[in-house]
């Protein structure tokens, strides 16, 4: 049957199904939804960095204000969310399992700890003389820290779910072997994997778009 | 069949797999999962529909009772403080509940009537069934959608509830009204605000999440031979909209966040040298037009998410009505791209006396008399379908009628609008209020009510009651325009304004004001009409007739048309088509062609047919 056909090429039976029967783009729909939710997500930021932009036109006090170097750190360290996480959709594929548990919670406290990083440097802003209810150029930073952080915290919490089911899988080779050729869940893995890589992104460009928009 | 058991674990994820293979079901849906938290494209539709239907009387409701104040401003009405208690003491309806009503009446309107109930309604139900697909690209992500709507309607309902009254500072929410939480200046801008800011939140997120899904749909699930010039100008309509709110939507979803920083952390984006009472408040640096900006960054495109699909429905129903092919298919798809893109570039209309820079304004104008270009070849080309047609003025007929009427009527004045020079005079005057409610709010209303008459039968199996049709119909058409129309003559008159009894030189309007008032509620009871035919002709209302019966389902073509809509079952079954979807052949509006009323897009071409291009 086109099931068995459809595991054996590794590919979601669902796509299959779609070359045979419909006038489709070749993307899945599910990453064709995923991708037009980035460019809705990506329309949200820019809106945010516009708004800076028109505000600082008319505002003198951004001269004496930098940008905590905290954050440079938390930076690198989302840069490291990305790697850890892509490394660990690889072992996926290749049904390295151990190395994926070990790459994807890697991952995961890398992202946890970007989240930390991200409050310290809140407080940062704060014993500069630049709490939350001051000076307008501070209140952006925290303004694209925290809305990007909420996009972090849902990346987060889907991840903690996906690893407690990892963590908790039979350990068993053949079981796991399921997980490969199940292409449901290979594209799943890979959804939220490009969310992360997303996510990732938009901070650098918010850092960047604030670093030099700071100097 | 081995395949399956290997996966049983994954059954849930293989769900939509073994639909497409128009399996057998794994497990019956129980109750909850039929009616309540369904999956299904039509369920969902239905869900939108109804709950649209609420919105739409609870909005009308609204308008009926501050035109009773506008009407009758010295005169009082008992039976109001029965049901609002103290927000109409003395039967007198208070100042403060009149501007929260015109603010909640504008926001159900716009977004949960117009923007919810018609998009989520009809991209629903047509989507899958006029591109030939089982169902949407993520049934789970549809569900989803339809309960953040849901959820936005419970909090924005309660909102009428508490203490301080419902938000009441404009469905614009300019700040800094709604900038701060003081409700010694304005009640509605306590907790009234907010629920209003998280009701527009979870707004925004379902109809986020409906259009990844419509879009993801049409692009990949359409039937073969299916090409893009081959669809209906409906699903054309649905895609575009969902494109521009994905792409504008956020810009209000940012301009709300950075409010709610401002009412609840404290920042000062919107706010700057604010004094209250005497007092001037801490906040510096903000800029109350930067949400502006955000505003209309989405209110422009919005209003064209309103009238999008309107215009697609409109375009079906009367090449359908009048057994005529659309007149310039491909002008249409080329004017539905270029208002999408156009209606970025136009936001600034809306705030041409916040002291922008009139150069910056002579820009705006241009680009908002241009997006009168692909508007004005929609409507030439509706007249073009229906000019010479063989029109059958059925009640879904009259409707799209209606609707190019009033986009025609509305269209005119916006052109004047547009013009900075004029607008700096009629901004915010009832002249504004006359344009937009003819143009988006009584049109995109047509474009509905043709949508629920022709394609009732495809919910139901079963017609609208006709007369109760036509009465509605002629009711609302004269009615529409008796209530929209003297305003264009009320220029100066303040919009917003609770009573202009203390101004003498707006005396000469009392007339028309009552006159207004008088039509409105008439109009408000003729959709009542509409309701009640609605839900008797769910249960009593004359059935499609049958043509033929294969098996256990039967099948007919009420309006003969020629989309796949109508080739699936009268019965709404789980995957729509029985067997096998069809696959498509020719363009959708092969009407009195070859000597034929009507060829069906399953149907292949004759033998030396050329196909239509
Ligand atoms: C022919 C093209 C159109 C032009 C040139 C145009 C122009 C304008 C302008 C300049 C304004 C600002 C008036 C003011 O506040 O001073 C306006 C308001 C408005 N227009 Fe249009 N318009 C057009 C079509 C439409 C359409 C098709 C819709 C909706 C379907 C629409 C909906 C609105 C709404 C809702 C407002 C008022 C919003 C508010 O202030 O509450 N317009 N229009
Ligand atoms: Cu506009």
């Amino acid at each position: 049957m086109n099931r068995t056909i459809a595991m054996k090429s590794g590919d979601d039976g669902y796509m299959q199904e779609l070359k045979g029967s419909t006038e489709y783009t070749g993307v899945h729909p599910q990453k064709f939804a995923l991708w037009l939710g980035m460019a809705s997500m990506t329309m949200f930021f820019a809106a945010l960095t516009s708004a800076l932009i028109l505000k600082k036109g008319d505002f003198k006090s951004w001269e004496n204000f930098r940008l905590p170097s905290i954050f440079m750190a938390s930076t690198a360290v989302i840069i490291g969310v990305s790697i850890a996480m892509h490394a660990a959709l690889i072992s996926y594929r290749r049904a390295k399992f151990a190395a994926f548990r070990w790459l994807f919670a890697l991952g995961f406290v890398l992202a946890f700890a970007f989240l930390l990083m991200q409050w310290l440097g809140f407080r940062a802003l704060a014993d500069m003389g630049f709490p939350l209810t001051g000076n307008i150029a501070g209140q952006f930073v925290y303004l694209m820290a925290i809305v990007h952080g909420a996009h972090i915290a849902i990346a987060l919490l889907v991840t903690a779910i996906v690893l407690i089911l990892a963590i908790r899988a039979r350990r068993d080779p053949l079981y796991e072997l399921k997980d490969v050729i199940n292409p449901k869940r290979k594209l799943h893995m890979e959804l939220l994997v490009t969310f992360w890589h997303y996510i990732d992104i938009v901070w650098i460009y918010l850092y960047l778009f604030l670093y030099f928009n700071y100097r | 069949m081995s395949a399956h058991t290997t996966t049983t674990a994954d059954v849930h994820g293989h769900v939509d797999t073994d639909h497409i293979h128009g399996h057998d079901h794994h497990h019956e849906p129980t109750w909850m999962e039929t009616y309540i938290f369904s999956t299904d494209h039509k369920t969902i539709a239905k869900q939108f529909l109804i709950t649209g239907m609420f919105w739409g009387i609870v909005g009308g409701l609204l308008s009926v009772l501050f035109r009773l104040q506008l009407g009758w401003p010295n005169d009082t009405f008992p039976f109001l403080e029965t049901f609002l208690g103290k927000w109409a003491e003395g039967g007198k309806i208070s100042n403060e509940f009149y501007l929260a009503m015109v603010t909640m009446h504008g926001t159900i309107l716009v977004f949960f009537v117009l923007t919810g109930g018609l998009s989520g309604t009809f991209a629903n139900l047509l989507i899958p069934y006029q591109i030939g697909a089982r169902d949407m690209a993520s049934g789970f992500i549809n569900m989803l959608s339809y309960w953040f709507f849901f959820a936005a309607s419970i909090v924005l309902f309660t909102s009428f509830f508490v203490q301080t009254g419902p938000a009441s500072g404009g469905w614009t929410a300019y700040p800094p009204l709604n900038g701060m939480r003081d409700i010694a200046i304005n009640k509605g801008s306590g907790l009234g605000f907010d629920l209003w800011a998280l009701a527009m939140t979870f707004f925004i997120i379902s109809s986020l999440l409906g259009g990844l899904n419509y879009v993801a749909t049409i692009l990949n699930l359409r039937t073969k031979g299916m090409g893009m010039m081959k669809l209906p100008l409906t699903i054309w309509a649905f895609m575009f909209t969902a494109i521009l709110g994905i792409l504008s939507f956020p810009a209000l979803l940012a301009g709300v966040a950075l409010l709610e920083f401002d009412r609840l952390l404290g920042t000062s984006f919107y706010l700057n040298m604010i004094v209250v009472n005497g007092h001037l408040l801490d906040y510096r640096g903000g800029s109350p037009i930067l949400f502006q900006h955000l505003f209309w960054f989405l209110g422009h495109p919005e209003v064209y998410i309103i009238i999008l699909p309107a215009m697609g429905i409109v375009s079906e129903v009367l090449s359908v009505h009048s057994r005529k092919p659309i007149f310039g298919y491909r002008a249409m798809v080329v004017s539905i791209m270029a208002i999408v893109v156009i209606s970025f570039l136009v936001w600034a209309h809306h705030m041409f006396v916040t002291g922008l820079n009139p150069n910056l304004a002579a820009v705006f104008v241009l680009f908002t008399l241009l997006i009168a270009v692909p508007s004005a070849i929609k409507v030439f080309n509706w007249i073009g379908t229906i000019w010479k047609g063989s029109i059958r003025l059925t009640v879904p007929m009259l409707f799209a009628i209606g609707f190019v009427s009033m986009f025609i009527s509305g269209g005119l004045t916006g052109l004047m609008l547009g013009n900075s020079p004029i607008d700096i005079q009629l901004h915010d005057t009832y002249f504004v209020v006359a344009h937009f409610h003819i143009v988006m709010g009584v049109a995109a209303f047509f474009g509905m009510f043709a949508g629920v008459y022709h394609w009732f039968p495809r919910f139901y199996g079963r017609f609208m009651n006709d007369t109760l049709g036509y009465i509605h119909f002629y009711v609302t058409l004269i009615g529409g325009y008796a209530i929209f129309f003297p305003m264009h003559f009320m220029t100066g008159l303040p919009r917003r304004y609770y009573t202009f009894a203390n101004f003498e030189t707006f005396n000469n309007f009392n007339f028309l004001t009552q006159f207004i008032s008088v039509a409105a509620i008439v109009v408000f009871l003729a959709q009542l009409i509409f309701v009640v035919n609605f839900f008797y002709s769910i249960f009593k209302g004359r059935k499609v007739d049958v043509e033929r019966t294969e098996g256990e389902h039967t099948y007919g073509n009420p309006w003969e048309g020629t989309t796949l809509e109508w080739t699936a079952p009268i019965e709404r079954i789980h995957g729509n088509w029985a067997g096998e979807i069809p696959s498509v052949y020719r363009w959708p509006y092969d009407y009195s062609v070859n000597d034929k009323p009507y060829i069906s897009q399953n149907t292949p071409l004759a033998p030396g047919e050329v196909e239509h291009t």
